[in-house]
């Protein structure tokens, strides 16, 4: 499995990202947010019951990852037309605001290294990136075990804080550098 | 009349100074249009006068582009923040405390519309309306090596001295005028 440091593999996938006729699929690539951190995660299969709870909450919590300048990325191996189905059959899915991916070739899940090695299908693994591409924090939980959306939006917090200011300027210190 | 001319008259005698001082220090000197309307604005902001802040953006509309007005907002937001949080950190003198993470976002200090040493210029000019001296200092710094002078730092600061107290006198243009001497019989 991929992990801090490392880069994220580059993608280009079909994605669900709204129920309207004519405009559910949207190709995204790892380029499609630029300037922006992404929050990439990933659950085993849709229609089963752990999946919907935590990514409905990751989007009832979307406001708080777009107030951090960061775009959230929900993956499995299901197909688009899959995930355009579970939407539409799952009231706590139909006004999800970010995108559902669909990692058919299983090229990404491959590439991050997330795959179950018996069943094949993604663990709930979350990935938090950089605007520049690079992985800041890759956790993983077991195929039953849900995540907690405050905990990645605490890590997301963590890794774009950092005391810029001159006022925290100690004597002899060079001052700081625009970053 | 403009805003701010409406309220500059309504500043009472009292102040009289200060309303003339007023008219004075948003006039010329060693600042650029941008420096000196973002120094008025957010030294406005910081005195926590809304009449007199918006009066400020409306003048400072017609000169300079709207990032100024952004930006003079921003350093206002974070100093208030920053100048009582490191203040402490300065006047407590523990180094302990200087160990301790401050986990607090500061995203928009490195990440100016306009230009790093002005939003530094009127974030310094902020510090000085909040009395953080290791911040005036910290500030001052950056602001001299980003190439302004001494005069045009000293002229910041005479803005963000004659705002503050332009916010005060406002704030006494209600007091009600005392009361006619009864007529004796």
């Amino acid at each position: 499995m991929l992990t801090v440091g490392d880069q994220l593999p580059s993608f280009k996938l079909q994605s669900v990202v709204s129920l309207e006729k004519g405009r559910e699929f949207q190709e995204l690539t790892h380029e499609s947010s630029p300037g922006k951190w992404k929050v990439v995660f990933f659950w085993p299969m849709d229609f089963t019951f752990v999946c919907p709870t935590e990514i409905a909450e990751f989007g009832k919590r979307n406001r708080d990852f777009e107030d951090r300048d960061a775009q959230v990325f929900g993956v499995s191996t299901d197909t688009h037309y899959v995930h355009l189905a579970w939407r539409q059959n799952h009231a706590d899915l139909k006004s999800l605001p970010f995108p559902m991916l669909a990692d058919t070739k299983r090229e990404l899940s491959v590439a991050l290294g997330v795959l179950h090695k018996q069943d094949g299908v993604p663990l709930r693994a979350t990935f938090i990136v950089d605007p520049t591409g690079v992985i800041r924090h890759a956790s993983v939980n077991d195929l039953s075990v849900g995540r907690n959306v405050d905990e990645v939006l605490r890590v997301l917090d963590a890794l774009q804080t950092d005391e810029l200011c001159p006022c925290n300027w100690k004597k002899g210190e060079p001052t700081l550098e625009v970053a | 009349m403009s805003r701010l001319e409406t309220l500059r008259t309504s500043i009472p005698d009292a102040a009289k100074d200060i309303k003339l001082n007023l008219q004075a220090v948003l006039q010329g000197g060693a600042l650029t249009p941008e420096q000196r309307w973002g120094v008025a604005i957010a030294s406005a902001a910081a005195a926590r006068r809304g009449d007199l802040r918006d009066a400020l953006i409306d003048e400072a509309r017609r000169e300079v582009p709207e990032a100024v007005v952004e930006d003079a907002l921003a350093a206002a937001a974070l100093m208030a923040m920053n100048n009582v949080y490191y203040r402490f950190r300065h006047m407590i003198g523990k180094p302990s405390y200087a160990g301790k993470p401050a986990r607090l976002r500061m995203n928009r200090m490195v990440q100016p519309l306009t230009n790093k040493t002005d939003f530094e210029l009127v974030s310094l000019a902020v510090s000085a309306i909040a009395g953080c001296e290791a911040c005036i200092r910290a500030h001052e710094q950056v602001v001299v090596e980003g190439g302004l002078t001494e005069d045009a730092v000293n002229d910041a600061v005479r803005i963000a001295a004659t705002v503050n107290a332009a916010a005060t006198a406002l704030e006494m243009a209600s007091v009600a005028p005392a009361a006619a001497a009864p007529i004796s019989a």
